[in-house]
This record gives structure tokens, sequence and C-alpha cells, in this order.
């Protein structure tokens, strides 16, 4: 690890199949003890990023770095800081989950401590005699829960999660919310890709959207929000006349009733305040935007386009 | 970190495989000691003569002096190191377990090894430190088998082959399986899925084996015959007195070896 470098640095990364491009270009830096989202749609070249990342795919331009460490040149080096979960697991279905563990603690430098790995078993819920168990009896949903602990388990100071909560129910997802926050709070760095927005919502710091192999958004999660227009809904104690003349700058009238009107509005409230004043308000309900609202533009842009 | 990393995986891959490799060598293991029986039985009933006058003249024409070897104690002693149904079973064996890499992408197994401090390398390295102590094992085994099968019960008044013959044909054997296991190692650190490796080497071998029977039977095939490894596989010439061809071992290892090493260096470079 080399003291100052971020957690993780892309620098105008390519991945091309043939003539087709699965990562056109990424530069990113990811700073140590952040909980980064990395978004796309399917195909997006989510997981070919993650996948230069640990050197299981070669980049055919650009470099990827970790901690400092090139993944392709130090790609032993970079892997010994990482717990990686992948979105598909290809656990052996005749092992049991405890032997699938002990396996992949041994092949891991970092060595496992048993009193960690049973507070995690703890947190996910998976007792002694389900470890017992041969994997192929699990459900989708415990194999999710065995990933995740042996992504955590050597404590490594990356965490590399392809959809973590995928398969689980929510108060497992609950759990791995309190999972990352804790690993965060201790200084560890979680670079995720996730679906679930609000998800990402919930635990990320910033987040990076792909769209078609292209970086197209990288910023912090509350910016990313006051990208959206907030609504803003005006109910008034008594009937009052449609509002004539222009809306202040930023602001757009939704919807006008004689008790209510929905506005949106973009950037500070003080303008429209100045205009509703004097008016019978009774209650003004401002509804701030969620990532959805702003990522789904940009979903809804790439479909379109 | 790597050697330690690639003995875990071996031990975790001999585990895995350690029903099929224990129940093969035991099933070929029998099979020596019961081939020593029948040898024992046919001796008691001086049945070698009249199995030779049953023969067919033109079989016999084909199968040249190797069919007088055969037809000897030291023959059926023997028959287990190259009767084409065992060759078929280590061949396969061999298939097995050079397809590993290619198994564990298929399964994403691979993922979660290679996202940890472990070189490619070590993956492969892995394969072929299971393909040797697998090929020693069996062998190892039916020398056992054999050995055993001669001390209870081989006739006094004929001479039983010795143990340089036993290991002589054991190593041979064994050299076939090495030769196999390295090209499917080869074809595997190539292909995404075991079954397209082990399709492609099981056609390959069984191509081998006819082209060379041609070329031993046929002589217009005989020139050609010199590419199929079991051309290298001489076990009647062992069972006639000869000594072990080494030159014979070294290219059946040197085509395994080979393929091993094609398979570092392709799975070096490959995208996971």
């Amino acid at each position: 690890m080399t003291a100052g470098a971020p957690a993780i640095r892309l620098d105008h990364l390519v991945k091309r199949y043939g003539r087709i491009g699965a990562v056109d270009d990424v530069s990113l830096e990811v700073e140590a003890g952040e909980i980064f989202g990395f978004l796309g749609l399917n195909g997006a070249g989510k997981t070919t990023t993650i996948r230069m990342l640990l050197d299981l795919v070669r980049p055919t331009a650009g470099r990827a770095e970790v901690f400092g460490h090139d993944c392709r040149e130090s790609g032993r080096a970079v892997r010994a800081d990482v717990g990686y979960l992948p979105s598909e697991l290809g656990f052996y279905g005749d092992m049991t989950g405890e032997a699938t563990l002990d396996l992949l603690g041994r092949l891991a430098r970092r060595p496992v401590d048993p009193d960690r790995r049973r507070a995690l078993l703890d947190r996910l819920q998976l007792s002694t005699r389900d470890l017992g168990r041969r994997v192929r009896e699990y459900s989708t949903g415990m194999r999710r829960k065995l990933g995740l602990v042996q992504a955590f388990q050597a404590d490594p100071p990356l965490l590399i999660l392809d959809e973590p909560t995928d398969g689980l129910d929510p108060l497992m997802q609950d759990a791995v919310y309190a999972l990352l926050a804790d690993v965060r709070q201790r200084g560890r760095t979680v670079f995720m890709s996730s679906h679930v927005l609000p998800e990402v919502e919930r635990v990320c710091d910033r987040i990076g959207l792909l769209r078609r192999g292209r970086l197209v958004l990288v910023s912090p999660v509350a910016d990313v929000r006051r990208m959206s227009a907030r609504r803003v809904t005006i109910a008034f104690a008594e009937p009052v006349p449609a509002p004539s003349g222009a809306w202040p700058d930023g602001c757009e009238a939704i919807a006008i009733a004689p008790r209510a009107w929905t506005l949106q509005v973009s950037g500070p409230l003080g303008s429209v305040m100045a205009r509703i004043a004097g008016l019978p308000i009774a209650d003004v309900d401002v509804h701030e935007p969620r990532l959805e609202d702003v990522l789904r533009r940009y979903y809804r842009d790439e479909d379109e386009s | 970190m790597s050697a330690p990393a690639a003995f875990v995986l071996w031990r975790h891959s001999l585990r895995r495989i350690r029903a099929t490799l224990v129940g093969l060598a035991l099933l070929l293991a029998a099979f020596q000691f019961l081939l020593t029986q029948v040898a024992a039985y046919l001796v008691r009933h001086s049945a070698f003569g009249e199995l030779s006058l049953l023969m067919p003249d033109f079989v016999r024409s084909i199968a040249g002096p190797s069919i007088v070897a055969f037809m000897s104690f030291t023959g059926v002693v023997a028959l287990g190191y190259f009767h084409p149904m065992v060759i078929a079973a280590v061949v396969a064996l061999a298939i097995a377990i050079g397809s590993e890499p290619a198994a564990e992408v298929e399964s994403r197994f691979v993922d979660l090894t290679l996202a940890r401090d472990l070189t490619r390398g070590a993956v492969v390295a892995r394969t072929a430190g299971v393909l040797v102590a697998a090929d020693g094992f069996v062998l190892a085994l039916m020398s056992l088998g054999t050995t055993a099968g001669l001390a209870c019960c081989a006739p006094a008044e004929i001479p039983a082959p010795g143990a340089r013959v036993i290991a002589s044909l054991a190593i041979s054997l064994g050299s076939v399986m090495i030769c196999w296991g390295g090209v499917t190692m080869a074809i595997a650190s190539i292909t995404r899925r075991r079954a397209v490796a082990g399709a492609s080497v099981g056609v390959a071998a069984l191509a081998a084996f006819l082209l060379d029977y041609l070329g031993r039977a046929w002589d217009p095939a005989r020139s050609i015959s010199v590419v199929s490894p079991f051309h290298y596989f001489e076990p009647t010439a062992l069972i006639m007195g000869g000594s072990l061809n080494t030159a014979d071992v070294a290219v059946l290892v040197g085509i395994g070896v080979a393929g091993a090493a094609l398979a570092w260096a392709i799975f070096a470079r490959r995208d996971i």
C-alpha cells in the first residue's frame, strides 16, 4: 500500500472485445475510506471494470491502480489488499459452507481472525448448522451471505462488491448496510456496483455512472440529488386566484388549483417564498429529489439514444 | 506466498477427485491381481499352446511377434498395462484432471481464487501437480496389484516378470497419461468450458490411437503414425524382454511438459 495514494485510480481505462467496446476511456479516483457506488445499466461495463481491477481481465489501454499499485504489474500485491464479492458466485456445490470459507481463507495472504468470521456469520445469520451443509443446498440468499463472509473475513482495506445485496431479503439488506457502515468507520474502502438505487443513496458517499462503457457522472450522492428539481406543494387555507405573470427563474408550475399549487423548483426556494408571501398559506411541503429520480433520467436518455 | 497457495489448491483438487482416483486405482490394481490368477490358471492347464493354435493365421501375421509375447504368462500378467480399456481409463482420468482450469473458469470458481494473492501460474502448476500425483498413485497401485498377485500365486515352474519389467510397464503407461494430461491442460487453458476441452482431447486421443493401430498393421500408414503419441508406447517390447525405451518415454513426457508449459503461458495472458 502506497501512503497517500487513492484506494482506486483508473486512468483512461479501455477494454475492447474485437470491435465492441466494453469500457471506454474511464478515468476515476476513489479515496481511501469512502464508499463508492458504481452504477449503470446491464452491459454498461461495471463488471468488466471491476474484473480489470482484479487483473481477471486485461485492459486494452490505460491503467488501473489500487493503493498505488498497478493492477496488471503488481496484481498479487493489489489482490492481497482486496476482498471481492463477484456477482456470480462459483462455489462448489458439493463443498460445505465451512470448507468453502476455510479454503478461501487459506488462499488469502491476510490471516482470517476466527472471532471476526464468527461475528460476520452471526450478523448475516449463517449458523454453524448452515455452514455444515453443502452449498448446493443453500438458497440464493444464503449463497450471497457466504459470498459476503468470504469477502469480508480477512478484513481487507478495500472491498470490491458486485451487487452485494442481490437476492437478500430486506432485513438482510439492512444487515449488509450496517456492515458497510462499520467497515467505513474503520477506514476501509468499499467499491460497489448495484442496481438498487435507494441502496446506493443510503450507503454510498459518491457515485460513478457508466453508460455504454463511458463514465458520464462522478459526484457525491448529495450533489446528484441537488441536480434534480424539488417538488414544492403549497396548500392554502382558503381558495386563492390562479397566479398571474412569470414565475421566477428555476421555478415552474406543475399543477395549479384554488387551494393548492404544485411547483417544481431548482435552486434556492427564496424567490418562490417571496412570490407567495401574503397568501393564506396552510402548509408547504418540499419533496426532496431522490437519487433514483436523477439516475432514471440518465437511464432513460440511454435507452432512448 | 504462491507456493503455499498452490499447495492449498493442489490439496483441494486432490480431495475433490479422491473418490474417483482411489476407485479407479483400486479397480485397476484388482484387475492386475486377478490377471496373475488368470495367467497362473492358464499355465496350470497348459492353455497357452491351445490359445496360440486357435489364433487365425492372418491375425498372427498382423500382430507379429507381439502376439507370441502376449500368449505367455508374462503377457497375460502385463495385459492391464496396455489393454485398450485401461489405456482409455487412464487417458480419461488425465483429461478430467487436465481440464480443471477450464472447469474453474466455467463455474466461476476461479474468480474467487484469482481474486486473492495467487498467480495464474499457481492454478496451472496445481493441475500439473495433481496430474503427476494421480499418475503416480494409479500406477503404484497397479504395480502393487501385479506384485501381490505374483507373490501369492505365480507358478514356481514359470519365470515371473521381474520388478524391472513391471516398473517399466508402469512408467510406459504413466508417460501416456502425462502426455494426454499435458495436451488437455493446453486446450483447457484456451477454452471456457470443460466439456469442450474434454471432448476435443478425447477425440484427438481416439484418433491418435486408431492412427497408431493402422500404422502397426498397415505399411502405408506406418510413416504417418509417428505423429501419434501412441507410436511411442511399446509395452509389447518390454514383455518380449526388451528394456524401457527412454527416448519413447522422453517423447511422451516431453509432449506433456510442453502442453503444461503452453497452458502456463496461455493462462497467464488470457482474460478470465
